[in-house]
């Protein structure tokens, strides 16, 4: 049923596979369509994003209609989707992250890619702008960064990348690299990591004085949670 | 086939004419206890509008419970005109045109009720039939629009009119406490009314259905919100627990959860949201429970930091704020949500 990916959910991990390089509006709705599982019904915890992606393919849009706002619009509630999957999403990436798939690397909560890996975002370059990594880039790389890659458009490689913190790790066997990532990460609090992941996503444009709510308005919820009440129980022994 | 489900057809909103930041209130009735003072100036409220007292020789309003009771009445029979009229208006009615009357208040209890002031005041017909509802609290509003909108089904065509009325500026206990100075810095006097009818003609109107509601009520915080008698202070006083905002937000997820799945929806299909403005800490808590966005609630927020908490109205100034905005499209769904003594939360489902 899926043309530009697969998707597999059975356990606590489910994959998704990008069968197609360069993203086009079907690829967008398929995306969507696994969002809404993984909403709605899956059990699994993990979200892994395999494949390599050229960004976005123009070709692929009626040539006869003038690109409007809207399908970016549409492309940025899939990637902050995403970023907000109620799992922990990894993404692996195998040889090319360029434009709209690093936009959606950047969006995922765990990273890894395989040591000939490119990351680059050409849009500037092109004359238009990368989404709203304009916004998530430097919260990764830092301005000073995040300014050179995305009005040089100049490719980052594996090395730099994991340097930068654009990724975790870096593996010529991305299976390994996966699982290891995966055992690394180990049990979690699902409530927990939301919540921790969602203060963090905000927590370089919240007030001070708002920050703090914030913060006790999550604790109160992660505390009130089993697993939180379980360690207490252990821990008063 | 027929569709009977009611439809909010317009709103109107009032407040007393003046208005006060803060500062001013500490500045007007000297209030110098630097713990007090940081309740008023961080509270996310910048000015409301109220009906106040002028300070005593102590510095102090002086109101007994008799001149508060009076205070509610006239502040009530002078915004509650002007928000039904805002209301009416737009739609070429009039109070003649009414059918159904029903006023939600907790400021102040008057026999008769505020349904029966206004009818004299504004010349509503006598055959208007009318129901009070009094002393819900912050929730009430949606306690009211529950039996409007059943009213307005059972009586197609008809015009049914809820108004809010509160003058929390009514329910001030000044003695320069903790507790009583959490209330005086948070609740502020509005007005607001809507016009809800279910009729065919209706049809093409760019007005949301009601399409339903559900309730939450939390009987083991039953005392965490509370306006009660003061015996020391000769009057009734409010009382709110310090944890009631995130035992509040633990539970939303509750009457939320039964209202969608109610009508087959996810909580991603709800384009707005109209929570009440409360105050700061339980819409945090509401929002990091029920995973909704600041941006979700910026005219909760705005609200609040306008008018502060207007009690059973409050989400309906947000409503209107809604609407004024023009990002509202047809086909999208809405969820009111309103929280308040019992302890209890109150959510309808709205669409376009």
């Amino acid at each position: 049923m899926y043309e530009t990916l697969t998707f597999e959910d059975g356990g606590d991990v489910a994959t998704i596979v990008l069968r197609r390089e360069r993203i086009n509006v079907r690829q967008i709705r398929e995306l969507e369509k696994v969002c809404d599982h993984l909403e709605d019904t899956s059990a699994a915890k993990v979200v892994v994003i395999r494949g390599r992606s050229l960004g976005i393919d123009f070709a692929d849009f009626d040539p006869k209609e003038a690109l409007d706002i809207h399908g970016f619009n549409k492309w940025e509630k899939l990637v902050s989707r995403i970023e907000r999957l109620p799992q922990v999403t990894l993404f692996a990436v195998d040889g090319a992250c360029v434009g709209g798939g690093f936009q959606l690397l950047l969006a995922c909560d765990l990273r890894v890619c395989t040591p000939d890996t490119a990351f680059s975002l050409p849009e500037v370059k092109l004359g238009f702008l990368p989404g709203m990594a304009t916004f998530r880039l430097a919260k990764y790389v830092g301005l000073g960064h995040a300014k050179r890659l995305m009005l040089t458009g100049a490719a980052l490689g594996a090395e730099d990348a994991l340097r930068l913190g654009v990724v975790d790790s870096v593996g010529a066997d991305l299976d390994a690299t996966v699982a290891s990532s995966l055992a690394a990460l180990g049990p979690m609090s699902a409530v927990a990591g939301t919540l921790a992941r969602r203060l963090l996503n905000e927590s370089f444009h919240t007030e001070p004085e708002d920050a703090i709510g914030h913060f006790l308005a999550a604790q109160h919820r992660a505390i009130s949670q089993a697993v939180f009440l379980d360690t207490l129980k252990k821990e008063r022994g | 086939m027929l569709d009977s489900r009611p439809r909010i057809l317009s709103v109107g909103t009032a407040n007393p004419p003046e208005r006060y930041r803060q500062e001013d209130l500490l500045e007007r009735y000297r209030v110098e206890d630097p713990r007090l003072r940081s309740l008023f100036t961080s509270s996310h409220i910048r000015t409301r509008h109220l009906y106040l007292a002028p300070a005593g020789a102590d510095g102090a309003p002086h109101e007994s419970q008799g001149e508060l009771l009076k205070k509610h009445r006239n502040g009530a029979m002078e915004i509650g005109p002007q928000a039904v009229t805002k209301c009416l208006e737009p739609l070429g009615l009039t109070v003649k045109d009414i059918d159904y009357l029903c006023c939600i208040t907790t400021t102040g209890f008057l026999a008769p009720g505020l349904t029966a002031l206004l009818m004299k005041e504004m010349g509503f017909r006598e055959d208007c039939s009318r129901a009070d509802i009094v002393g819900m609290g912050c929730n009430a509003g949606l306690n009211g629009l529950n039996p409007v909108a059943s009213w307005a089904m059972a009586n197609p065509g008809k015009n049914a009119l809820m108004v809010s009325i509160e003058i929390c500026s009514a329910a001030y206990v000044f003695d320069y406490t903790m507790r009583t100075a959490i209330v005086n810095s948070l609740f502020g006097d509005g007005a607001a009314a809507v016009l809800v009818r279910a009729s065919e003609r209706d049809e093409a109107a760019f007005a949301p259905k009601i399409l339903g509601f559900n309730s939450h009520i939390i009987p083991s915080a039953v005392g965490a919100m509370r306006f009660d008698w003061d015996d020391d202070a000769g009057k009734f006083s409010f009382f709110l627990d310090r944890d009631i905002p995130y035992v509040v937000g633990a539970n939303a997820e509750r009457p939320l959860g039964r209202l969608l799945a109610a009508h087959g929806l996810k909580r991603r299909n709800i384009s707005h949201w109209l929570v009440h403005s409360g105050g700061k800490k339980v819409v945090d808590a509401i929002k990091y429970n029920i995973g909704i966005s600041e941006w979700d609630v910026r005219h909760t927020h705005s609200v609040l930091r306008d008018y502060g908490n207007l009690s059973s109205g409050s989400f309906l100034f947000s409503y209107e704020r809604l609407l004024h905005e023009g990002r509202v499209k047809r086909g999208d769904y809405g969820v009111m949500m309103t929280m308040g003594p019992g302890s209890t939360i109150e959510t309808a489902l709205i669409r376009w």
